[in-house]
């Protein structure tokens, strides 16, 4: 008797291991996610979350409803009230992920100066980094919502892009956005923001030329590793 | 004495404006990568967005660096120990129409200089609009503490100042410059604003103290609507000084360009 608890109890903890091995290999790296939504669990309560707020795109061809549609979507969000702050930034995270291209911005970011001095393997990493850093940086941003009112403009078409106009008021301020939005596949995602005509891919990459003129590709990426200074 | 000065610094950087420009536009024949490729393999669209963004980018120079940077640490302590805490102050005392209505206010006797700018830009339209809206807002918005003009009428002001003024007659931005209080700014629109203050009606308060008090209030004021806005660049940013710079030029760049 007392042998079989213990094979029961054996079993039990390979089960645990072996599903929590599971877990880990389906949770997709950061690069990863940003190529990909992550595979719908539908016994995880984000996903249920998910599932409430986030909108079904109806014609994916349609930049502009895509663009207005994830606005909704997050601004949904961040009126609810019953929910705690890391659910909702987890739950907008996941809703904004899929429009935006990072791996293309990071590529962009660096530019034909500075790509091809990267390695791959510090290409994947430059790529992470600064996805992480992109992300912070919309989420603190978001956090100011408050109350504006935003209306989307007909977007203008150049080259292979588009460019989606958006316009915030703010407390009696207008605040003109631009998203930038390239094809892939079927669908369109964003690679550039412009906030009152500041691009910020231009701004990063002003800063990473600065660094780089002065120091090498590993001092950058030790750099972005960095949290930011207090 | 000071005035002397203040004339000899305003010319020396003038001339370094001027000899900006014209390194600019030799910069501008840059050779022309070749475009219009239709249906492009990925390395293509990668080139083709990257001549879009070169086209943005902004020349920048900045051969006072080392006191640019000393002014801006100066300014980011200034911002973070004093300016800040007396906005959140502000905001918590005074409620925000309020604030509001003081940052109408201060938009309304601003008017002056955006009118003439757009006269000498050539925008007689915008310049007509400015108008109708300081005759309108000073009366029907009781001296301009509401703007109806925007919110009855639906006349959008016109933000023209004389840097851009200046750009359109063919300005460089010239050197950047960081100046005390005052933040971000480059040799021409440093120019520009000096200039302006001679249609800011406050400078003409007197006694002095209370012109500049008055000033001082109106800055309290429009920072009470933007704490965290500068934390929030910061935070964004791996070289905060770099960063402003880049967002400052590009900011302006765009106002002259529309």
């Amino acid at each position: 008797m007392k042998n079989l608890c213990y094979i029961l109890l054996i079993l039990l903890l390979a089960a645990a291991a072996f599903a929590a091995g599971q877990d880990q290999t389906d949770e997709p790296d950061e690069i990863q996610a940003a190529d990909q939504a992550p595979p719908a669990d539908p016994n995880d309560p984000n996903n249920i979350l998910l599932e409430k707020y986030d909108v079904v795109i109806k014609d994916p061809n349609d930049p502009n409803e895509i663009l207005w549609a994830k606005w909704n979507a997050v601004v949904r969000v961040l009126q609810s009230k019953d929910m705690e702050k890391k659910v909702k930034e987890s739950l907008i995270d996941r809703i904004v992920t899929p429009i935006f291209d990072f791996p293309l911005m990071a590529k962009l970011v660096l530019g034909r100066k500075h790509w091809p001095n990267f390695s791959p393997p510090q290409r994947e990493k430059f790529t992470k980094l600064f996805t992480r850093k992109l992300k912070d940086s919309y989420r603190e941003k978001i956090s100011h919502y408050t109350d504006e009112k935003a209306s989307v403009k007909p977007l203008r078409k150049k080259n292979t892009t588009v460019i989606i106009p958006m316009n915030l008021i703010s407390q009696g301020k207008e605040i003109a956005i631009i998203y930038k939005l390239r094809k892939i596949g079927k669908t369109w995602k964003i690679y550039d923001v412009e906030i009152q005509g500041v691009s910020i891919l231009l701004t990063y990459r002003s800063q990473f030329d600065d660094v780089l003129a002065g120091s090498s590709v590993e001092d950058l990426l030790e750099r972005l590793e960095k949290p930011a200074a207090p | 004495m000071k005035s002397n000065l203040c004339l000899i610094l305003i010319m020396a950087l003038a001339t370094m404006g001027c000899s900006a420009a014209k390194k600019n536009a030799a910069d501008k024949t840059a050779p022309v990568v070749a475009e219009n490729a239709p249906e492009s393999s990925p390395d293509d669209e990668f080139g083709l967005l990257e001549d879009e963004l070169d086209e943005q980018q902004i020349k920048i120079s900045d051969p006072l660096r080392p006191f640019n940077k000393a002014m801006f640490n100066v300014n980011d302590k200034l911002y973070l120990w004093v300016i800040d805490p007396f906005a959140r102050g502000c905001k918590r005392v005074v409620p925000e129409p309020a604030r509001v209505s003081i940052r109408h206010f201060f938009n309304n006797i601003a008017a002056p200089a955006r009118f003439v700018n757009c006269h000498l830009q050539g925008k007689h339209k915008a310049a007509g609009r400015e108008l109708h809206r300081f005759a309108y807002n000073t009366t029907f918005g009781i001296l301009g503490f509401s703007d109806p003009a925007r919110t009855k009428l639906g006349l959008e002001p016109a933000e023209e100042d004389l840097g851009q003024t200046l750009a359109k007659y063919g300005a460089g931005t010239g050197i950047y410059i960081v100046l005390p209080v005052l933040g971000p700014s480059n040799a021409r629109d440093a120019i520009g604003m000096i200039g302006d203050q001679f249609l800011n009606p406050v400078r003409y308060v007197r006694p002095r103290d209370v012109s500049i008090a008055i000033s001082a209030s109106r800055i309290a004021n429009e920072n009470t609507f933007r704490i965290g806005e500068y934390k929030s660049l910061k935070d964004a940013s791996y070289d905060p000084y770099v960063a402003m710079r880049q967002a400052y030029l590009q900011y302006r760049d765009k106002k002259v360009k529309e």
